[in-house]
Protein backbone atom coordinates (compact mmCIF):
# COMPACT_ATOMS: atom_id res chain seq x y z
CA UNK A 1 0.00 0.00 0.00
CA UNK A 2 1.74 3.24 -0.79
CA UNK A 3 -0.50 5.79 1.47
CA UNK A 4 -1.96 3.83 4.61
CA UNK A 5 -4.22 6.07 6.68
CA UNK A 6 -4.99 5.06 10.36
CA UNK A 7 -7.94 6.39 12.35
CA UNK A 8 -7.41 9.78 11.99
CA UNK A 9 -9.34 12.72 13.28
CA UNK A 10 -9.38 15.61 13.05
CA UNK A 11 -11.33 18.83 14.60
CA UNK A 12 -12.20 22.88 13.58
CA UNK A 13 -13.00 24.22 16.71
CA UNK A 14 -16.22 22.17 17.80
CA UNK A 15 -16.54 20.73 14.12
CA UNK A 16 -15.99 17.35 13.27
CA UNK A 17 -13.80 17.36 9.99
CA UNK A 18 -12.60 13.69 10.14
CA UNK A 19 -13.66 11.03 12.70
CA UNK A 20 -11.96 7.60 12.54
CA UNK A 21 -10.68 7.58 9.34
CA UNK A 22 -9.02 4.80 7.73
CA UNK A 23 -7.75 4.35 4.37
CA UNK A 24 -5.33 2.21 2.24
CA UNK A 25 -4.63 3.71 -1.86
CA UNK A 26 -2.65 1.07 -3.75
CA UNK A 27 0.53 2.11 -5.60
CA UNK A 28 0.08 3.15 -8.68
CA UNK A 29 -3.43 3.90 -8.95
CA UNK A 30 -5.83 6.89 -9.07
CA UNK A 31 -8.18 7.44 -6.58
CA UNK A 32 -10.91 10.05 -5.83
CA UNK A 33 -11.93 11.02 -2.81
CA UNK A 34 -15.18 11.80 -3.29
CA UNK A 35 -18.19 13.80 -1.23
CA UNK A 36 -20.11 16.76 -0.78
CA UNK A 37 -18.23 20.06 0.14
CA UNK A 38 -16.87 20.29 4.17
CA UNK A 39 -17.24 16.06 4.18
CA UNK A 40 -13.92 16.36 4.93
CA UNK A 41 -12.34 14.85 1.71
CA UNK A 42 -9.76 18.53 1.42
CA UNK A 43 -9.05 17.61 5.08
CA UNK A 44 -8.10 14.07 4.70
CA UNK A 45 -6.21 15.42 1.43
CA UNK A 46 -4.25 17.86 3.08
CA UNK A 47 -3.21 15.53 6.27
CA UNK A 48 -1.92 12.99 3.73
CA UNK A 49 0.31 15.57 2.20
CA UNK A 50 1.80 17.67 5.89
CA UNK A 51 -0.27 20.54 5.20
CA UNK A 52 -2.44 20.09 8.12
CA UNK A 53 -1.99 17.74 11.23
CA UNK A 54 -3.68 15.03 12.59
CA UNK A 55 -5.42 15.53 16.06
CA UNK A 56 -5.16 11.45 16.34
CA UNK A 57 -4.30 8.83 13.92
CA UNK A 58 -1.08 7.64 11.93
CA UNK A 59 -0.77 8.12 7.92
CA UNK A 60 2.57 6.45 6.53
CA UNK A 61 3.58 6.50 2.92
CA UNK A 62 5.51 4.05 0.52
CA UNK A 63 5.74 1.99 4.04
CA UNK A 64 7.02 4.74 6.34
CA UNK A 65 5.39 6.54 9.44
CA UNK A 66 4.66 10.20 8.05
CA UNK A 67 2.55 10.93 11.10
CA UNK A 68 5.25 13.51 12.50
CA UNK A 69 7.03 14.70 9.01
CA UNK A 70 6.91 17.80 8.13
CA UNK A 71 5.37 18.82 4.34
CA UNK A 72 8.95 19.67 2.80
CA UNK A 73 10.37 15.72 3.75
CA UNK A 74 7.08 13.71 2.11
CA UNK A 75 8.36 13.81 -1.34
CA UNK A 76 4.47 14.56 -1.29
CA UNK A 77 3.06 16.51 -5.00
CA UNK A 78 0.58 18.63 -4.22
CA UNK A 79 -2.07 20.67 -6.42
CA UNK A 80 -3.96 23.37 -5.49
CA UNK A 81 -7.41 23.97 -6.94
CA UNK A 82 -6.67 27.78 -7.35
CA UNK A 83 -3.37 26.70 -8.63
CA UNK A 84 -0.68 28.16 -6.25
CA UNK A 85 1.28 29.68 -8.72
CA UNK A 86 4.80 31.51 -8.35
CA UNK A 87 2.89 35.08 -9.95
CA UNK A 88 6.70 36.43 -9.69
CA UNK A 89 8.56 33.98 -11.46
CA UNK A 90 8.15 32.62 -15.35
CA UNK A 91 6.74 29.20 -15.80
CA UNK A 92 10.03 27.48 -16.30
CA UNK A 93 10.98 29.06 -13.01
CA UNK A 94 7.43 27.75 -11.38
CA UNK A 95 8.85 24.01 -12.33
CA UNK A 96 12.43 24.16 -11.49
CA UNK A 97 11.81 25.38 -7.75
CA UNK A 98 11.63 22.36 -6.10
CA UNK A 99 14.90 21.23 -8.32
CA UNK A 100 16.55 24.04 -7.87
CA UNK A 101 15.87 24.34 -3.95
CA UNK A 102 17.32 20.24 -3.64
CA UNK A 103 20.62 22.08 -5.68
CA UNK A 104 20.14 19.42 -8.70
CA UNK A 105 22.79 21.09 -11.38
CA UNK A 106 21.63 23.44 -13.82
CA UNK A 107 21.92 21.41 -16.79
CA UNK A 108 19.59 18.55 -15.49
CA UNK A 109 17.08 21.41 -14.28
CA UNK A 110 17.31 22.45 -17.36
CA UNK A 111 16.32 18.98 -18.92
CA UNK A 112 14.07 18.18 -16.70
CA UNK A 113 12.02 21.43 -16.92
CA UNK A 114 11.93 21.12 -21.05
CA UNK A 115 10.90 17.91 -20.27
CA UNK A 116 7.82 18.35 -18.45
CA UNK A 117 6.96 21.68 -20.05
CA UNK A 118 6.60 19.06 -22.96
CA UNK A 119 4.33 16.73 -21.20
CA UNK A 120 1.80 19.59 -20.35
CA UNK A 121 2.13 20.81 -23.86
CA UNK A 122 3.60 24.60 -22.34
CA UNK A 123 6.83 24.63 -24.09
CA UNK A 124 6.24 27.51 -25.81
CA UNK A 125 4.99 29.07 -22.55
CA UNK A 126 8.06 28.76 -20.79
CA UNK A 127 9.17 32.35 -20.22
CA UNK A 128 5.54 33.85 -19.87
CA UNK A 129 4.81 35.02 -16.10
CA UNK A 130 1.77 32.78 -14.74
CA UNK A 131 -1.09 35.78 -15.47
CA UNK A 132 -0.43 35.33 -18.89
CA UNK A 133 -1.47 31.60 -18.93
CA UNK A 134 -5.33 30.35 -18.97
CA UNK A 135 -6.83 28.78 -15.86
CA UNK A 136 -6.11 25.16 -17.60
CA UNK A 137 -2.76 25.94 -18.59
CA UNK A 138 -2.11 27.66 -15.11
CA UNK A 139 -3.16 24.23 -13.80
CA UNK A 140 -1.48 22.29 -16.03
CA UNK A 141 2.02 24.31 -15.32
CA UNK A 142 0.84 23.42 -11.18
CA UNK A 143 0.74 19.61 -12.21
CA UNK A 144 4.15 19.98 -14.29
CA UNK A 145 5.74 21.69 -11.09
CA UNK A 146 4.41 19.01 -8.89
CA UNK A 147 5.58 15.85 -11.41
CA UNK A 148 9.51 17.95 -11.28
CA UNK A 149 10.25 16.62 -7.95
CA UNK A 150 9.65 13.02 -8.99
CA UNK A 151 7.09 12.92 -5.95
CA UNK A 152 5.93 8.90 -4.96
CA UNK A 153 2.37 10.47 -4.50
CA UNK A 154 0.82 12.92 -6.28
CA UNK A 155 -2.27 14.78 -4.18
CA UNK A 156 -4.72 17.14 -6.69
CA UNK A 157 -7.25 19.24 -4.24
CA UNK A 158 -10.11 20.08 -6.77
CA UNK A 159 -8.01 20.12 -9.41
CA UNK A 160 -10.18 21.03 -12.50
CA UNK A 161 -12.65 23.02 -9.43
CA UNK A 162 -12.16 26.74 -11.12
CA UNK A 163 -12.52 25.82 -14.35
CA UNK A 164 -15.44 26.41 -16.70
CA UNK A 165 -16.98 22.76 -17.90
CA UNK A 166 -15.08 22.49 -21.56
CA UNK A 167 -11.86 22.90 -20.06
CA UNK A 168 -12.26 20.31 -16.94
CA UNK A 169 -13.77 17.77 -19.33
CA UNK A 170 -10.49 18.33 -21.15
CA UNK A 171 -7.73 18.52 -18.20
CA UNK A 172 -9.72 14.90 -16.92
CA UNK A 173 -9.36 13.35 -20.19
CA UNK A 174 -5.93 14.23 -20.63
CA UNK A 175 -5.32 13.34 -16.47
CA UNK A 176 -6.06 9.87 -17.25
CA UNK A 177 -4.09 9.42 -20.04
CA UNK A 178 -0.78 11.37 -18.59
CA UNK A 179 -1.73 8.87 -15.23
CA UNK A 180 -1.55 5.67 -17.79
CA UNK A 181 1.56 6.95 -19.29
CA UNK A 182 3.54 7.93 -15.80
CA UNK A 183 1.96 5.80 -13.00
CA UNK A 184 2.19 7.72 -9.77
CA UNK A 185 -0.01 7.17 -7.13
CA UNK A 186 -2.58 9.75 -7.32
CA UNK A 187 -4.84 10.87 -5.13
CA UNK A 188 -7.74 13.69 -6.27
CA UNK A 189 -10.39 14.85 -4.06
CA UNK A 190 -13.63 15.74 -6.49
CA UNK A 191 -17.47 16.82 -5.42
CA UNK A 192 -18.52 16.17 -9.06
CA UNK A 193 -19.15 12.43 -9.30
CA UNK A 194 -19.45 12.28 -12.79
CA UNK A 195 -15.40 13.27 -12.58
CA UNK A 196 -14.64 10.41 -10.47
CA UNK A 197 -16.89 8.10 -11.98
CA UNK A 198 -14.85 8.60 -15.14
CA UNK A 199 -11.28 9.15 -14.16
CA UNK A 200 -10.73 7.09 -11.13
CA UNK A 201 -9.60 3.45 -10.56
CA UNK A 202 -10.66 3.33 -6.84
CA UNK A 203 -13.06 6.10 -5.24
CA UNK A 204 -13.23 6.56 -2.07
CA UNK A 205 -16.79 8.46 -0.99
CA UNK A 206 -16.73 10.70 1.99
CA UNK A 207 -19.60 12.38 3.87
CA UNK A 208 -19.52 14.37 7.18
CA UNK A 209 -15.87 13.40 8.46
CA UNK A 210 -16.37 9.38 7.55
CA UNK A 211 -15.90 6.75 4.96
CA UNK A 212 -18.95 5.78 3.54
CA UNK A 213 -17.89 3.50 1.08
CA UNK A 214 -14.49 2.39 -1.06
CA UNK A 215 -14.57 0.79 -4.28
CA UNK A 216 -14.23 0.62 -8.35
CA UNK A 217 -16.61 2.74 -10.03
CA UNK A 218 -18.05 0.44 -11.35
CA UNK A 219 -18.88 -2.05 -7.42
CA UNK A 220 -20.19 1.62 -6.40
CA UNK A 221 -22.52 2.48 -9.02
CA UNK A 222 -23.90 -1.20 -9.18
CA UNK A 223 -23.60 -1.53 -5.16
CA UNK A 224 -24.00 0.99 -3.34
CA UNK A 225 -23.50 0.19 0.64
CA UNK A 226 -26.22 3.17 1.65
CA UNK A 227 -28.81 5.77 0.23
CA UNK A 228 -26.56 8.25 0.26
CA UNK A 229 -23.56 6.85 -1.78
CA UNK A 230 -26.41 5.58 -4.13
CA UNK A 231 -27.74 9.20 -4.38
CA UNK A 232 -24.33 11.03 -4.29
CA UNK A 233 -23.25 8.90 -7.56
CA UNK A 234 -26.25 9.38 -9.80
CA UNK A 235 -29.88 10.30 -10.14
CA UNK A 236 -31.96 8.34 -8.12
CA UNK A 237 -36.05 8.03 -7.96
CA UNK A 238 -38.41 5.98 -5.29
CA UNK A 239 -40.47 3.20 -6.39
CA UNK A 240 -42.21 1.08 -3.78
CA UNK A 241 -40.64 2.64 -1.00
CA UNK A 242 -36.81 1.71 -2.51
CA UNK A 243 -34.59 4.07 -3.75
CA UNK A 244 -34.06 2.89 -7.80
CA UNK A 245 -32.25 4.93 -10.54
CA UNK A 246 -34.57 6.42 -13.37
CA UNK A 247 -32.88 4.23 -15.78
CA UNK A 248 -33.63 0.94 -14.35
CA UNK A 249 -37.52 1.71 -13.87
CA UNK A 250 -39.63 0.55 -17.54
CA UNK A 251 -42.90 1.08 -18.21
CA UNK A 252 -45.08 -2.52 -18.44
CA UNK A 253 -48.10 -3.77 -19.20
CA UNK A 254 -50.96 -3.65 -17.41
CA UNK A 255 -51.47 -6.04 -14.15
CA UNK A 256 -46.82 -6.26 -14.25
CA UNK A 257 -46.33 -3.49 -11.89
CA UNK A 258 -47.52 -0.16 -9.91
CA UNK A 259 -50.24 2.45 -11.45
CA UNK A 260 -50.17 5.45 -11.80
CA UNK A 261 -50.24 8.72 -13.86
CA UNK A 262 -47.96 10.70 -15.69
CA UNK A 263 -47.54 14.35 -14.41
CA UNK A 264 -44.69 15.85 -16.93
CA UNK A 265 -42.44 15.12 -19.66
CA UNK A 266 -39.18 16.33 -19.86
CA UNK A 267 -37.23 15.94 -23.15
CA UNK A 268 -33.51 16.42 -22.79
CA UNK A 269 -31.30 15.62 -26.01
CA UNK A 270 -31.75 11.90 -26.47
CA UNK A 271 -33.35 11.36 -23.26
CA UNK A 272 -37.23 11.70 -22.09
CA UNK A 273 -37.72 11.92 -18.88
CA UNK A 274 -41.00 11.23 -17.30
CA UNK A 275 -42.42 11.79 -14.20
CA UNK A 276 -45.28 9.13 -12.77
CA UNK A 277 -47.93 9.79 -9.75
CA UNK A 278 -48.67 6.42 -7.79
CA UNK A 279 -50.41 6.13 -4.74
CA UNK A 280 -47.10 5.78 -2.77
CA UNK A 281 -45.76 9.12 -3.65
CA UNK A 282 -43.22 10.46 -7.44
CA UNK A 283 -41.78 8.03 -9.89
CA UNK A 284 -39.30 8.93 -12.60
CA UNK A 285 -37.99 7.10 -15.35
CA UNK A 286 -35.98 7.93 -18.17
CA UNK A 287 -36.51 6.58 -21.63
CA UNK A 288 -34.30 6.93 -24.85
CA UNK A 289 -36.60 9.67 -27.45
CA UNK A 290 -36.56 6.46 -29.81
CA UNK A 291 -38.15 4.47 -27.29
CA UNK A 292 -40.44 7.15 -26.17
CA UNK A 293 -41.53 7.08 -29.53
CA UNK A 294 -42.25 4.31 -30.61
CA UNK A 295 -44.51 3.63 -27.57
CA UNK A 296 -46.31 6.76 -27.69
CA UNK A 297 -46.93 8.46 -24.31
CA UNK A 298 -48.68 11.40 -23.48
CA UNK A 299 -49.51 13.70 -20.02
CA UNK A 300 -52.55 12.17 -18.07
CA UNK A 301 -51.92 8.87 -19.02
CA UNK A 302 -52.69 5.90 -17.18
CA UNK A 303 -49.20 3.81 -17.01
CA UNK A 304 -47.72 0.59 -14.87
CA UNK A 305 -44.05 1.04 -13.77
CA UNK A 306 -41.80 -1.56 -12.73
CA UNK A 307 -38.06 -1.77 -11.97
CA UNK A 308 -35.83 -3.76 -14.68
CA UNK A 309 -34.38 -7.02 -13.98
CA UNK A 310 -31.01 -6.62 -12.21
CA UNK A 311 -31.77 -3.21 -11.55
CA UNK A 312 -29.83 -1.82 -8.13
CA UNK A 313 -31.58 -0.47 -5.29
CA UNK A 314 -31.69 0.73 -1.89
CA UNK A 315 -34.37 1.02 1.47
CA UNK A 316 -35.79 4.33 0.69
CA UNK A 317 -34.25 6.24 3.89
CA UNK A 318 -37.41 8.59 3.96
CA UNK A 319 -37.10 12.23 4.26
CA UNK A 320 -33.65 12.67 5.43
CA UNK A 321 -31.98 11.15 2.02
CA UNK A 322 -34.65 13.67 0.83
CA UNK A 323 -32.60 16.78 1.56
CA UNK A 324 -28.89 14.75 0.50
CA UNK A 325 -30.07 13.98 -2.96
CA UNK A 326 -28.24 16.10 -5.08
CA UNK A 327 -30.20 18.41 -7.06
CA UNK A 328 -31.35 17.69 -10.93
CA UNK B 1 -15.71 44.85 -39.67
CA UNK B 2 -16.59 47.77 -38.34
CA UNK B 3 -17.06 45.82 -34.53
CA UNK B 4 -13.75 44.35 -34.94
CA UNK B 5 -12.00 47.69 -36.25
CA UNK B 6 -13.87 49.51 -33.32
CA UNK B 7 -11.91 48.05 -30.15
CA UNK B 8 -8.49 48.94 -32.35
CA UNK B 9 -9.81 52.97 -32.12
CA UNK B 10 -10.92 52.74 -28.71
CA UNK B 11 -7.37 52.04 -27.54
CA UNK B 12 -5.61 54.53 -29.85
CA UNK B 13 -7.92 57.52 -29.35
CA UNK B 14 -10.08 57.63 -25.60
CA UNK B 15 -13.38 57.99 -24.95
CA UNK B 16 -14.69 61.60 -24.22
CA UNK B 17 -15.59 60.89 -20.81
CA UNK B 18 -11.56 59.22 -20.40
CA UNK B 19 -10.08 62.69 -21.91
CA UNK B 20 -12.20 64.95 -19.68
CA UNK B 21 -10.89 62.56 -17.17
CA UNK B 22 -6.83 62.73 -18.36
CA UNK B 23 -7.16 66.43 -18.68
CA UNK B 24 -8.59 67.36 -15.31
CA UNK B 25 -6.24 64.88 -13.55
CA UNK B 26 -3.23 67.01 -15.44
CA UNK B 27 -4.31 70.18 -14.59
CA UNK B 28 -4.91 69.08 -10.58
CA UNK B 29 -1.43 67.58 -10.62
CA UNK B 30 0.12 70.91 -12.60
CA UNK B 31 -1.68 73.36 -10.67
CA UNK B 32 -1.09 71.60 -7.04
CA UNK B 33 2.44 69.97 -7.85
CA UNK B 34 4.20 70.79 -10.63
CA UNK B 35 3.67 74.51 -11.02
CA UNK B 36 5.31 74.55 -7.80
CA UNK B 37 7.92 72.38 -8.05
CA UNK B 38 8.79 74.07 -10.76
CA UNK B 39 8.45 77.97 -9.94
CA UNK B 40 11.35 76.81 -6.77
CA UNK B 41 13.70 75.26 -9.58
CA UNK B 42 13.01 78.78 -11.24
CA UNK B 43 13.86 80.49 -7.89
CA UNK B 44 16.93 78.57 -8.08
CA UNK B 45 18.17 78.98 -11.28
CA UNK B 46 17.90 83.12 -10.48
CA UNK B 47 21.49 83.06 -8.92
CA UNK B 48 23.15 80.29 -11.77
CA UNK B 49 25.41 77.45 -10.99
CA UNK B 50 27.53 79.60 -8.94
CA UNK B 51 25.13 80.78 -6.59
CA UNK B 52 23.34 77.32 -6.00
CA UNK B 53 26.85 75.95 -5.42
CA UNK B 54 27.82 78.52 -2.97
CA UNK B 55 24.67 77.94 -0.97
CA UNK B 56 24.36 74.24 -0.62
CA UNK B 57 28.80 74.41 0.07
CA UNK B 58 27.50 76.86 3.01
CA UNK B 59 29.41 75.06 6.08
CA UNK B 60 25.68 75.88 8.07
CA UNK B 61 23.86 74.74 4.86
CA UNK B 62 25.95 71.76 4.05
CA UNK B 63 26.01 70.40 7.70
CA UNK B 64 22.21 70.49 7.44
CA UNK B 65 21.67 68.81 4.37
CA UNK B 66 24.05 66.04 5.85
CA UNK B 67 22.28 65.41 8.54
CA UNK B 68 18.95 65.77 7.07
CA UNK B 69 19.91 62.80 4.37
CA UNK B 70 21.92 61.08 7.00
CA UNK B 71 18.85 61.00 9.51
CA UNK B 72 16.27 60.26 6.93
CA UNK B 73 18.45 57.12 5.20
CA UNK B 74 19.00 55.99 8.96
CA UNK B 75 15.34 56.02 9.65
CA UNK B 76 14.15 54.55 6.44
CA UNK B 77 16.35 51.63 6.45
CA UNK B 78 14.68 50.94 10.57
CA UNK B 79 11.20 51.18 8.99
CA UNK B 80 12.05 49.03 6.33
CA UNK B 81 12.98 46.35 8.82
CA UNK B 82 10.06 47.68 11.80
CA UNK B 83 7.53 48.16 9.49
CA UNK B 84 7.77 44.84 7.96
CA UNK B 85 7.79 43.05 10.98
CA UNK B 86 4.54 45.10 12.40
CA UNK B 87 2.70 44.37 8.91
CA UNK B 88 3.40 40.52 9.36
CA UNK B 89 2.45 40.62 13.34
CA UNK B 90 -0.92 42.10 12.61
CA UNK B 91 -1.64 40.18 9.47
CA UNK B 92 -0.08 36.90 10.28
CA UNK B 93 -0.64 36.57 14.51
CA UNK B 94 -3.59 37.64 15.39
CA UNK B 95 -3.35 39.07 18.90
CA UNK B 96 -6.05 40.45 21.69
CA UNK B 97 -5.76 44.29 21.40
CA UNK B 98 -4.76 43.95 17.64
CA UNK B 99 -7.66 45.88 16.60
CA UNK B 100 -6.40 48.76 19.35
CA UNK B 101 -2.59 48.85 17.59
CA UNK B 102 -4.19 49.29 14.38
CA UNK B 103 -6.16 52.49 15.37
CA UNK B 104 -2.74 53.71 17.49
CA UNK B 105 -0.54 53.09 14.03
CA UNK B 106 -2.57 55.82 11.81
CA UNK B 107 -2.14 58.11 14.89
CA UNK B 108 1.01 59.66 13.35
CA UNK B 109 -0.65 60.26 10.44
CA UNK B 110 -3.30 62.05 12.41
CA UNK B 111 -1.67 63.93 14.67
CA UNK B 112 -0.65 67.54 13.50
CA UNK B 113 3.18 67.60 13.46
CA UNK B 114 3.83 70.25 15.86
CA UNK B 115 1.37 68.77 18.21
CA UNK B 116 3.86 65.88 17.79
CA UNK B 117 7.20 67.52 18.96
CA UNK B 118 4.84 68.91 21.54
CA UNK B 119 4.02 65.64 23.13
CA UNK B 120 7.78 64.32 22.40
CA UNK B 121 9.02 67.24 23.91
CA UNK B 122 7.00 66.53 26.78
CA UNK B 123 8.28 62.90 27.42
CA UNK B 124 11.94 63.29 26.34
CA UNK B 125 12.63 66.77 26.59
CA UNK B 126 13.91 68.19 30.22
CA UNK B 127 12.08 67.13 32.79
CA UNK B 128 10.82 63.83 31.21
CA UNK B 129 8.67 61.60 33.60
CA UNK B 130 10.24 58.72 32.18
CA UNK B 131 13.99 59.81 32.97
CA UNK B 132 15.09 60.34 29.29
CA UNK B 133 16.45 64.15 28.06
CA UNK B 134 17.60 63.54 24.58
CA UNK B 135 16.99 67.60 23.93
CA UNK B 136 19.23 69.27 21.36
CA UNK B 137 20.85 65.79 20.23
CA UNK B 138 20.83 63.95 16.99
CA UNK B 139 18.78 61.06 18.84
CA UNK B 140 16.25 64.00 19.64
CA UNK B 141 15.87 64.20 15.76
CA UNK B 142 15.69 60.66 15.07
CA UNK B 143 13.28 59.64 17.27
CA UNK B 144 11.24 62.45 16.17
CA UNK B 145 11.21 61.16 12.32
CA UNK B 146 10.96 57.64 13.46
CA UNK B 147 7.33 58.80 14.71
CA UNK B 148 6.31 60.41 12.18
CA UNK B 149 7.31 57.97 9.29
CA UNK B 150 6.02 54.89 11.32
CA UNK B 151 3.20 54.14 9.61
CA UNK B 152 4.15 54.21 6.06
CA UNK B 153 5.70 50.58 5.55
CA UNK B 154 3.01 49.27 7.68
CA UNK B 155 0.81 50.48 6.21
CA UNK B 156 1.97 49.65 2.35
CA UNK B 157 3.05 45.93 3.46
CA UNK B 158 -0.03 45.40 5.38
CA UNK B 159 -2.66 44.53 2.50
CA UNK B 160 -0.20 43.11 0.61
CA UNK B 161 0.54 40.50 2.76
CA UNK B 162 -3.09 40.19 3.52
CA UNK B 163 -3.71 39.18 0.15
CA UNK B 164 -0.72 36.50 -0.12
CA UNK B 165 -2.20 33.47 -0.93
CA UNK B 166 -1.63 30.63 2.24
CA UNK B 167 -1.70 28.19 -0.77
CA UNK B 168 1.57 29.63 -2.44
CA UNK B 169 3.24 28.95 0.68
CA UNK B 170 2.12 25.73 1.12
CA UNK B 171 3.24 24.75 -2.58
CA UNK B 172 6.43 25.86 -1.92
CA UNK B 173 6.83 23.51 1.68
CA UNK B 174 5.82 20.48 -0.48
CA UNK B 175 8.05 20.90 -3.09
CA UNK B 176 10.52 20.77 -0.33
CA UNK B 177 11.48 24.84 1.00
CA UNK B 178 12.48 25.44 4.32
CA UNK B 179 10.38 28.05 6.15
CA UNK B 180 13.31 30.53 5.43
CA UNK B 181 13.37 29.76 1.17
CA UNK B 182 9.99 30.05 1.20
CA UNK B 183 10.81 33.59 2.92
CA UNK B 184 13.26 34.22 0.78
CA UNK B 185 12.09 33.46 -2.20
CA UNK B 186 8.42 33.48 -2.26
CA UNK B 187 7.45 35.80 0.11
CA UNK B 188 9.70 38.49 -0.17
CA UNK B 189 9.69 38.93 -4.16
CA UNK B 190 5.91 39.28 -3.15
CA UNK B 191 6.33 41.84 -0.65
CA UNK B 192 9.43 43.93 -2.06
CA UNK B 193 7.33 46.39 -4.29
CA UNK B 194 5.33 47.67 -1.35
CA UNK B 195 8.30 47.66 1.15
CA UNK B 196 9.95 49.83 -1.47
CA UNK B 197 6.71 51.98 -1.87
CA UNK B 198 6.62 52.50 1.66
CA UNK B 199 10.12 52.94 2.35
CA UNK B 200 10.08 55.98 -0.60
CA UNK B 201 7.05 57.63 1.23
CA UNK B 202 9.18 57.28 4.17
CA UNK B 203 11.77 58.56 2.99
CA UNK B 204 10.66 61.70 1.19
CA UNK B 205 9.12 62.42 4.84
CA UNK B 206 11.90 62.28 6.50
CA UNK B 207 13.68 64.70 4.47
CA UNK B 208 10.97 67.32 4.41
CA UNK B 209 9.90 66.75 8.27
CA UNK B 210 10.14 70.44 10.22
CA UNK B 211 6.99 70.43 12.91
CA UNK B 212 7.86 67.04 14.49
CA UNK B 213 11.15 67.98 15.77
CA UNK B 214 11.69 71.53 15.41
CA UNK B 215 10.81 71.50 19.70
CA UNK B 216 13.11 68.59 20.80
CA UNK B 217 16.02 68.85 18.20
CA UNK B 218 16.90 72.10 19.37
CA UNK B 219 18.24 73.42 15.73
CA UNK B 220 21.72 73.96 17.11
CA UNK B 221 23.48 74.81 14.09
CA UNK B 222 26.15 72.22 12.62
CA UNK B 223 24.93 69.98 15.22
CA UNK B 224 21.22 69.62 14.75
CA UNK B 225 19.79 71.68 12.60
CA UNK B 226 17.72 70.07 9.71
CA UNK B 227 17.44 71.13 5.93
CA UNK B 228 14.02 72.07 6.56
CA UNK B 229 14.74 74.43 9.58
CA UNK B 230 17.63 75.86 7.54
CA UNK B 231 15.38 76.69 4.78
CA UNK B 232 12.53 78.74 7.29
CA UNK B 233 15.64 80.46 8.59
CA UNK B 234 16.74 81.50 4.66
CA UNK B 235 13.31 82.79 4.03
CA UNK B 236 12.96 84.70 7.66
CA UNK B 237 16.55 86.70 6.57
CA UNK B 238 14.68 87.46 3.02
CA UNK B 239 16.89 85.17 0.91
CA UNK B 240 14.79 83.29 -1.34
CA UNK B 241 17.59 82.18 -3.62
CA UNK B 242 19.32 80.42 -1.09
CA UNK B 243 16.09 78.78 0.57
CA UNK B 244 15.13 77.54 -2.99
CA UNK B 245 18.75 75.76 -3.54
CA UNK B 246 18.30 74.06 -0.76
CA UNK B 247 14.85 72.81 -1.71
CA UNK B 248 15.78 71.95 -4.92
CA UNK B 249 18.27 70.05 -3.38
CA UNK B 250 15.98 67.85 -1.27
CA UNK B 251 13.68 67.85 -4.73
CA UNK B 252 16.30 66.22 -6.29
CA UNK B 253 17.24 64.22 -3.30
CA UNK B 254 14.03 62.64 -2.93
CA UNK B 255 13.51 61.81 -6.61
CA UNK B 256 16.63 59.84 -7.06
CA UNK B 257 15.77 58.25 -3.84
CA UNK B 258 12.21 57.11 -4.93
CA UNK B 259 13.75 56.14 -8.38
CA UNK B 260 16.26 53.98 -6.93
CA UNK B 261 13.56 52.27 -4.57
CA UNK B 262 11.66 51.69 -7.51
CA UNK B 263 14.78 49.91 -9.34
CA UNK B 264 15.82 48.06 -6.36
CA UNK B 265 11.77 46.72 -5.61
CA UNK B 266 11.38 45.11 -9.33
CA UNK B 267 14.88 43.52 -9.43
CA UNK B 268 13.23 41.72 -5.64
CA UNK B 269 11.08 40.90 -7.92
CA UNK B 270 12.86 39.30 -10.62
CA UNK B 271 15.53 37.87 -8.49
CA UNK B 272 13.04 35.59 -6.41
Amino acid sequence: MSIEVRSVSKQFGDFHALDDVSVSLPTGQLTALLGPSGGGKSTLLRIIAGLEDADAGTVEIEGRDATRLPAQQRNVGFVFQHYAAFKHMSVAKNVAFGLEIRKVAKEEVRARVDELLRLVHLEQFADRRPSQLSGGQRQRMALARALAVRPSVLLLDEPFGALDAQVRKELREWLRHLHDEFPVTTVFVTHDQEEALEVADEIVVINAGRVEQVGSPDSLYDAPASAFVMSFLGPVTTLDGALVRPHDVELVAPGHGTGGRVARITRIGFEVRVEVRTAAGRTDLTLTRSAARARGIAVGEQVEVALVAGATSVPAPGAVARELLPAR
Amino acid sequence: MTAVAAPARNRRRPSTPARVGLGVGVLWFSVLALLPLVAVVVETSSAGWAGFLATITDAQTAAALRLTVTQALGVTAVNVVMGTLIAWVLVRDPFPGRRAVEVLIDIPFALPTIVAGLVLLSLYGPGSPLGIDVAATEAAVTLALLFVTLPFVVRTVQPVLAELDADVEQAAASLGASPLTILRRIVAPALAPAVAAGAALSFARALSEYGALVLLSGNLPMRTEVASVRILSYLESGDQTSAAAVATLLLAVSLLAIVALELIGRAAVRRG
